[in-house]
Parts: C-alpha cells; sequence; structure tokens
C-alpha cells in the first residue's frame, strides 16, 4: 500500500534559471499538496501533461528525491524515516530508463539482486521464473548494448521484479516504445494486480490510463486537479471522449 | 555492498576500451616507445657524426698555418676536408648554404703575431642550431692551441710547470644514485602524476557523468544501498585506474630496461636496479595512493556535476593542465623538499620522488608530504559526497 498526505516539493533556482523562468523566486515548485492512496491488488494512475509534477512524485515515492514536506508511507514504513528500507519492498521502472550495455542481461540481474539483497537461491528461482515469463534465454549472454529495444525492455522489466517488490512505481514506462514492446509493459503491469501487488503508474496517454487503472489523480502544475475511481470518471465524463474530458479538467 | 558495487564498475570499465587504452596501453608502451625513440635518434646522430665528413673552410692556402695543423689531428674526433677560399665572400656563403661546416679566418698579420709570439686572433664561425658544431671547434683549437703553447715553452725554454701554479682536481662526491636522482629523478614522477590523473579521468566521467548521461543512475538509486557506498564503490575504480595507470607506466620503463636493453652502460644500469627496489615502490605507492584520491576527488566533484561526457571532459581536461603543471618541478635544479614545499600538494610528491631516487629523502618530510595528501584527499572525498547528495546533481 502506499499512502501520500500534503506532499510538497520545492527545487532551489539558480540565478540563471530564475532568468530562464523569468521569475524573481528562488524555488521551483514541482509538488504541491499532493495525496493519495493506492491500494494492494489495484493500479493506481497519475495522469497528467509534461512537466506537471508526476516524476517528481513518483521519484519522491522511490526515495530517490525527499519531499520538502508531506508523509509518504510506503507497505507500512515511513519512506522519509526509512528510505533503505522502502527501497527492498519498490521495484521502480520508467521509460527513460538506460542500461548498462557493457553488461549481459545476465550479469545485470546478478547485479541489481546483490544490490536487493536476495540470497543466490531466492535469486536463481526469481532470474528461471523470470526468464521462463519473457522468453529471455536466447539473448542472456549477449552484451546489452547489443540488443533490440524490446529484448532491453525485458531486461528492464526482469531487474525491476529480481526482488519481488510489494510496490511497482511505473513513470511512463510505454514512452518511446513501439506498440509491441508496450504491450509487455501492460501484461506486466496487469500480471501485477494479479499478484495482488500495489501498482502505481504515470501516462499522459489517455487509452493506457482506461485499459489499466482503477484509481487514478489528474496532476496539473503540482497539483492535483482530480482524483476518484476510473468508474466514477467514466460515468461523470462532461466530454465525448477520456482524451476530450482529461483535457477539460487540467484546462480548468 | 561497497564490493559489489566496485566489481560491477570495474568489469564495466575493463569492457571500455577507450579507458582501457588510456589505463593500460599507453602506459605501457609509452617508456619503450620513447625510449626506443630517443636511443634509436641518438645512435643514428652518433653514427652520422662518425661518417659524416666536416668541411672546414679556411680563408687562405694549403700552406696556412691553421690548416697544417688541423690535417695532423687525426680522424678520431670525426672526418675532416679542408677547403680554401680567397676572399671572405665565397667563403661567408658557402657557410651560408652550408657547403661547409666550421670555417675559419685569421688576420693578415696571424703569421707574424705568432712569429712575434704574442696572441694571434682566429676566429671560427659555425651554425650553432646544428648540435656538435660549436664544440668540434673548441676541440680543433685546444688541440692546436696546447700544441702551439707546448712549442713556445721549447722556444723561450720556460718548462711550462713553472708557469701552472695549481694542479686542480674536482671531484664529485654524489653517488651515481644522487646524480641519476638529481638528472632524470624529475621525469619519473612527472609520468607517474600525468598518467595517474589520465587513468582516473575516464573512469571518473564514464561512472559518474556516463551513468547520469545514460539514464542509468535513477535505478541504481532506488536500490537499498546509501549513496556513501555507491559514491565510494564508483570511486575505488577510478583511484585503482589512476593507480593502474601510474603502474604500467612503470611497467613499461621495467621492460624497456630488462627486455629491450635500451639502457646500455651498466654503471646506469646497477643505479637504476638499485632505484627500483621493494622499498623505493612502497614509498612511491604510499604517496601515489593519496594522490590518486585526491585526483578521483577533484574529478568526481566535476563529473557529478557535469550533465553530459563532453562537458565532464571539457572542464577536466583544463584540469589536467593545473595539476600536471606543478609536477614539472621535478625538471628544475635546486628545488628541495622541505617543510614549505612538502606542504604545496603534487610538488610535494614531485620532490619526494625524485629525493627518495637519489636516496636523500628525509623521513619527516615524506611523512608530512603523506599527510598532506591524505588530508587533501579525504576532504576532496566528502566535498564528492556533498556534490553527488545534491538532488539536482544526480539526475538530469
Amino acid at each position: 500500500m502506499i499512502e501520500v498526505s500534503n506532499l510538497y516539493k520545492e527545487f532551489p533556482l539558480s540565478k540563471k534559471q530564475q532568468k530562464e523562468l523569468n521569475t524573481n523566486s528562488n524555488i521551483a515548485k514541482a509538488v504541491e499538496n499532493v495525496s493519495f492512496t493506492c491500494q494492494p491488488g489495484q493500479i493506481f494512475s497519475l495522469l497528467g501533461p509534461n512537466g506537471a509534477g508526476k516524476t517528481t512524485t513518483l521519484r519522491m515515492l522511490a526515495t530517490i528525491y525527499t519531499p520538502t514536506s508531506g508523509k509518504i508511507e510506503i507497505a507500512g514504513i515511513d519512506a522519509i524515516k526509512y528510505p533503505q528500507e522502502v527501497r527492498r519492498k519498490i521495484g521502480f521502472l520508467t521509460g527513460s530508463t538506460g542500461l548498462y550495455a557493457r553488461l549481459t542481461p545476465i550479469e545485470l540481474i546478478d547485479y541489481f539482486a546483490k544490490l536487493y539483497g536476495v540470497s543466490n537461491q531466492q535469486r536463481d528461482q526469481r532470474k528461471k521464473y523470470l526468464f521462463d515469463l519473457l522468453n529471455m534465454h536466447d539473448f542472456s549472454n549477449k552484451r546489452i548494448g547489443k540488443l533490440s529495444t524490446g529484448m532491453k525492455q525485458k531486461v528492464s522489466i526482469c531487474r525491476t521484479m529480481i526482488h519481488d517488490p510489494e510496490v511497482i512505481i511505473f513513470d511512463e514506462p510505454t514512452s518511446g516504445l513501439d506498440v509491441i514492446t508496450a504491450e509487455n509493459i501492460i501484461k506486466l503491469i496487469g500480471d501485477c494486480k494479479a499478484q495482488n501487488k500495489t501498482v502505481i503508474f504515470s501516462s499522459h496517454i489517455m487509452s493506457e490510463v482506461d485499459l489499466l487503472c482503477d484509481e487514478l489523480a489528474i496532476i496539473h502544475q503540482g497539483k492535483i486537479k482530480h482524483q476518484g475511481s476510473m468508474a466514477d470518471f467514466r460515468n461523470q465524463m462532461i466530454e465525448t471522449n477520456l482524451t476530450a474530458e482529461f483535457i477539460r479538467i487540467v484546462q480548468s | 555492498m561497497i564490493y559489489h558495487i566496485f566489481k560491477k564498475e570495474l568489469l564495466d570499465t575493463l569492457r571500455d576500451r577507450r579507458t582501457l587504452v588510456t589505463m593500460l596501453i599507453i602506459p605501457i608502451l609509452i617508456f619503450p616507445l620513447t625510449l626506443n625513440l630517443f636511443v634509436s635518434i641518438s645512435s643514428s646522430f652518433e653514427k652520422n657524426a662518425s661518417t659524416e665528413i666536416l668541411k672546414i673552410g679556411i680563408i687562405g692556402d694549403k700552406n696556412h698555418f691553421l690548416a697544417k695543423e688541423l690535417n695532423e689531428i687525426p680522424n678520431e674526433m670525426g672526418k675532416k676536408e679542408m677547403v680554401f677560399f680567397k676572399d671572405s665572400t665565397h667563403f661567408f656563403n658557402a657557410l651560408a648554404n652550408d657547403s661547409i661546416q666550421l670555417g675559419i679566418r685569421t688576420n693578415e698579420d696571424f703569421n707574424s703575431a705568432l712569429k712575434s709570439m704574442i696572441p694571434a686572433e682566429v676566429s671560427w664561425y659555425f651554425d650553432a642550431s646544428e648540435i656538435g658544431r660549436k664544440e668540434r671547434a673548441e676541440n680543433y683549437m685546444k688541440i692546436i692551441e696546447t700544441k702551439a703553447q707546448e712549442q713556445r715553452y721549447i722556444d723561450l725554454q720556460i718548462d711550462g710547470r713553472k708557469i701552472t701554479p695549481f694542479q686542480t682536481n674536482y671531484n664529485n662526491v654524489a653517488s651515481d644514485k644522487k646524480m641519476v636522482g638529481m638528472l632524470a629523478g624529475g621525469i619519473l614522477p612527472y609520468i607517474f602524476i600525468a598518467f595517474g590523473f589520465i587513468g582516473c579521468m575516464y573512469p571518473a566521467i564514464d561512472l559518474f557523468t556516463g551513468e547520469k548521461e545514460r539514464g542509468t543512475i535513477e535505478t541504481l538509486l532506488t536500490t537499498p544501498i546509501t549513496r556513501w557506498q555507491i559514491l565510494i564503490g564508483k570511486m575505488l575504480v577510478v583511484v585503482l585506474s589512476g593507480l593502474v595507470a601510474a603502474t604500467c607506466s612503470l611497467l613499461g620503463l621495467y621492460i624497456s630496461i630488462e627486455f629491450l636493453d635500451l639502457v646500455e652502460n651498466q654503471e646506469l644500469l646497477k643505479v637504476i636496479h638499485e632505484i627500483l627496489s621493494f622499498s623505493f615502490l612502497i614509498a612511491m605507492f604510499s604517496l601515489l595512493i593519496p594522490l590518486t584520491i585526491f585526483f578521483a576527488g577533484v574529478m568526481i566533484p566535476v563529473a557529478v556535476y557535469a550533465k553530459t561526457f563532453k562537458e565532464a571532459q571539457s572542464i577536466i581536461t583544463p584540469l589536467n593542465i593545473i595539476m600536471v603543471l606543478p609536477a614539472m618541478v621535478g625538471f628544475f635544479p635546486g628545488i628541495e623538499l622541505n617543510f614549505q614545499t612538502a606542504c604545496i600538494p603534487v610538488v610535494n610528491v614531485v620532490l619526494a620522488t625524485k629525493e627518495l631516487i637519489a636516496g636523500t629523502l628525509e623521513t619527516k618530510y615524506l611523512v608530512l608530504s603523506f599527510l598532506i595528501m591524505l588530508s587533501l584527499a579525504i576532504l576532496s572525498v566528502l566535498i564528492s559526497f556533498r556534490q553527488f547528495g545534491k538532488e539536482t546533481n544526480i539526475l538530469t
């Protein structure tokens, strides 16, 4: 479970950045008073245009950024006080994730398993399960730099899931991927839900959200503009389609 | 955890061709190649000098006193041929177009001055930019002059010893080791420092800026390891690369001496063997380790701050000049390791190494240099951590 309450994130602005943004303020408010809850076995979607604050929010959940104020609890652990503990519970996948091109998939997965403190026995079992599931055996010993985008995405998925996380954070996971490769991610998100994991994913693609999510929050300029179940969102729509309704809410 | 990060980063680094070239290949080859080149050039110069016929021009004919004297000098100093000129115009033209390499011009009263036993003026002409010509002229003149002087002693019936008040001997009491240390001791630390820096450079950029640029740092930060552990694991690889590069340059030097027979002088070879001892290596590395940590600590904050490989390279490359320039102090004679110089980073390592080679290093200055470098290394690690801990620096 993820519980976020009154989350704020401010970044300091250098003189140069102040000039570029045409502001006198020495801080930029990326996230303002964001609160939501993600339940296990459900998919929560954070929807918003580019620069809305989705990535900053998810990076705070993943403990990469420390919030300016507010509270984050993941799997019952305070993420601000105990970031190391929280990281053991989460898997983090973004569309822009890079992989170590000079390593092979096996080397990379073993490395991350060690970093997550997975025992050798557990690692071998998880690796076999994931390699079978994602059909990765044929390229498991090739350098990652020589793999296709689809193969790399499978390696990324395997890396995210090697420690069998309770909570999975996807930051625009299908961004820049072709339809077939994106399908692997869509399937993974669905599987995570079936395994009763807590899933949060950010996107700006309404069709993806419609296909997967149970709960959604629309974020714009760092603030939550709408929050509720997907079913309610559909029922209360004013516009004729989901994308138009999303745009209406953002612009309201 | 640090071990796992170190192991992975090392594997990653060893698979990077660019790093391998700067860390292993160039440092190993630099000494054999440069020494080989130096030896080939100097031996070819010596060979040329022994076979080349030096043309000596003189205004006058074959009966000129100096022409006759020169002809009597055996060819051990190099072959020579006399060319005679009637006037100074042709003489100077020949010098200008190098058809003669040395020129001699005497005054009209040269013979009468000789007869009158007063100093006879002799002017030598040569192109001083050509190595060895001035020395040849001086040597020829010394022989002729000594012979003429002895003849005058006989003619005047003077015992030469009576007008020579002193027989002076100048004796060098410095050991061969000290002489090698003074003359060549600056090169070794310079090479060590240059390669130590270059060896650190690519891994530092690759492991910090590269990770940011390739988008791999984000996932690393979501694993249950602290930023300290990540920093130390990566930093160890950067330091090791610098040390390996410096060690490879030493290995290259060893290969040149032991296997390529580039040093023919047996005395010098003995001195070099004496210098490259186990205790020398221990003392050398005790200075080199904190120095390399310091280098890594200077580069890492830059690499963490930079957004692209190019940006990092454009900042670190000028730093290379700032860091390596003080290493040139080893080439200047007279600068010694004392309390003041031991407090100047890089300079202290160079001077300590130089004195280590010469066998004149005082332990108190070695310890002081080590402590100064160690303090700077610790400070640079703390600065690196501060930069690496900044959220705005680690993600693009």
